[in-house]
């Protein structure tokens, strides 16, 4: 019996996988290690020390900003989370529809196109709206990060949704169930791992964008992204490591969770 | 859930800045860049509030400011951009009733190429490019470009040359006498011919170098003097010197936007920082010069008379200021450029 083919079994394999997670992962290592230099340098090591994470706990302005990207994140991924969740439910196991496509390409449309190019879109339509009304508060920046955030719930919604067996719904109807009390009772508690893994997906988006949130932001309006770019045009030091390594862990637990929630979640 | 619902939108809504007794001031500046301290000095004064948002190039700061409702009241441009907004009618000129003390700016940027007159804007900082030098290893004369292009021969091979194309052309350029946009090929070919020969010497075109400097991989170069007073004040051996033949400077400008909504807090706050005490808080902060007569005083004694932020009196006069030059021009600077990273 022929064996299948398996990439595994190609020469260079193991030596392209090691240099691939070497040149990923060893600038981020040595961002954390430097986080805990005892002296002001990014580049020679002096010692162990965690002043820099005093330092920056203590900083009033990095506190500021990182109390206003987690309101964000959450109030964007939330108000994202469930949006996703309409047009999931709208858009999946229900055969072919007309504008069938045209729905996918606008509701991932942020994924597609260059953040960039978001940017100045959202850089001139939100300028002409803040002029005909004059409103400068965090709305836009809700509005702009809850639809940046939407695909990626999406994404994760519908994967949740198309395993699930329509036969359920059925029966809960042949049980004189009305439409919303199926969804309450059945669809509603099996997607709820789909729904917090979307969440989460999208808080750490949001979390992390940086173009959008240059060019739509108001006055007073940093998070903490477009802070540390700002930081970055002049000298930095190791408190800039230590505010990042506490960004990636967070970061990292939110992930961790989400796979753990995906891994073996029901059939 | 409609009530939870309107709660919720009228806390977003409600989250907009609300202004103090005095009002607020908007801020558009450079990352990193504000003084805190002169900030809170600021609002104990005038009662104030001011809010500061980043930006990380002139480039954003001029798209943001073009597009209008920005809502920011001062943007604070490098002195390249300074003549873009003025054209552009993106800033209003300075009140006379409110901004009195101009006459604080130091008498060599009282009356600049970008701003004649001072009509539109007030210094925030500036620095220049010159030469670092290890004074253990070389002991001759430091104000000249021969460091980097001519290199003595203790030199050689432990040079670093920061890798900006506007600094390193321009040295080059004012070296062989001629103006920072000009099309003289005659000058440009030297200019090339001189670089071309002088690579030899350099042992780095890097960045981000004041550890190197400090750890003694490098005995000099082209360098910024922000940068150089970095590496002095841990390895003092080292000095900084301007180019007798030419160096560039560079300054950053505050100034009040045409449609801030707080134009007379803007204003105020461009008089706030023409004080000396003022001026020497930011220089605290940011760690370069500041424009104003008797800025020196409040700052750290670190940086009292030092001299990468106080340019010798026969020196002044060779400080050159950008420019942005026509699109042919920048087209050769860039041939040039890319020939000699090669």
């Amino acid at each position: 019996m022929a064996k299948g083919f398996n990439v595994r079994t190609l020469p260079g394999f193991g030596g392209v996988a090691i240099l691939t997670f070497v040149l990923l992962y060893v600038p981020i290592v040595i961002l954390v290690v430097f986080s805990f230099n005892a002296e002001n340098s990014q580049t020679v090591w002096h010692g162990f020390s965690l002043r820099w994470y005093e330092a920056a706990l203590a900083n009033e302005q990095v506190r500021e900003v990182s109390i206003r990207s987690l309101w964000l994140a959450a109030v964007s991924a939330g108000l994202a989370t469930v949006l996703a969740t309409l047009a999931a439910l709208g858009t999946t196991r229900v055969g072919r529809f007309p504008g069938q496509t045209m729905i996918y390409a606008l509701i991932n449309q942020p994924l597609m196109v260059p953040e960039i190019v978001t940017g100045i879109a959202l850089l001139i339509f939100v300028a002409w709206i803040k002029i005909a009304t004059g409103y400068t508060g965090m709305g836009y920046m809700v509005a702009a990060h809850t639809a940046f955030c939407i695909p990626f719930a999406y994404l994760s919604i519908r994967a949740r949704l198309e395993t699930m067996d329509p036969a359920l719904e059925s029966a809960a109807a042949d049980l004189y169930a009305s439409p919303v009390q199926a969804f309450r009772y059945i669809t509603l508690p099996l997607l709820v791992p789909g729904i917090v893994a979307g969440f989460m997906l999208g808080f750490v988006v949001s979390l992390d964008t940086v173009v959008i949130t240059e060019f739509v932001k108001s006055a007073g309006q940093e998070t903490l992204p477009t802070w540390m770019l700002g930081q970055l045009r002049r000298t930095t030091t190791p408190e800039m490591n230590a505010i990042a390594t506490l960004f990636l862990a967070l970061s990292l637990l939110i992930v961790t969770v989400f796979f753990l929630i995906t891994r073996t979640r029901g059939r | 859930m409609k009530k939870t619902l309107g709660y919720a939108v009228a806390a977003l809504l409600g989250s907009t800045a609300f202004a103090s007794a005095q009002g607020v001031l908007n801020l558009y500046n450079w990352g990193n860049y504000t003084s805190p301290e002169m900030l809170a000095a600021f609002t104990a004064e005038t009662g104030i509030e001011v809010t500061v948002t980043d930006y990380d190039s002139n480039d954003t700061a001029l798209a943001r400011i073009r597009q209008g409702g920005h809502g920011f009241d001062i943007v604070v441009p490098s002195d390249t951009y300074v003549p873009i907004f003025i054209q552009e009618g993106l800033v209003q000129e300075l009140d006379d009733a409110i901004v009195t003390d101009r006459a604080n700016i130091l008498p060599q940027f009282l009356d600049v190429p970008f701003d004649p007159g001072r009509e539109y804007s007030v210094p925030w900082q500036w620095g220049t490019t010159g030469v670092i030098v290890n004074t253990a290893v070389y002991s001759g004369d430091i104000n000249t470009a021969d460091i980097v292009l001519n290199t003595p021969p203790e030199l050689q091979g432990r040079l670093n040359v920061i890798p900006e194309m506007s600094d390193v052309m321009a040295i080059a350029i004012y070296y062989h006498g001629g103006e920072r946009c000009t099309t003289d090929t005659a000058i440009l070919r030297q200019v090339r011919d001189t670089l071309m020969a002088a690579k030899p010497n350099w042992l780095a075109l890097d960045y981000g170098t004041v550890d190197a400097y400090v750890a003694g991989d490098f005995d000099g170069g082209l360098y910024w003097n922000g940068a150089a007073m970095r590496v002095r004040l841990q390895a003092e051996q080292f000095a900084y010197g301007y180019p007798a033949t030419g160096y560039p400077i560079w300054m950053d400008n505050a100034m009040v936007l045409a449609d801030a909504p707080n134009r007379d807090n803007a204003m105020r706050f461009l008089n706030f920082i023409l004080q000396p005490e003022n001026a020497a808080m930011i220089s605290n902060f940011a760690r370069y010069a500041n424009g104003i007569i008797g800025g020196e005083e409040g700052m750290d004694e670190v940086m009292r008379g030092a001299p990468e932020l106080v340019i010798p009196e026969n020196l002044v006069a060779a400080g050159r200021w950008g420019q942005v030059c026509p699109q042919e021009v920048n087209d050769i600077h860039a041939a040039i450029w890319t020939e000699l990273l090669q």
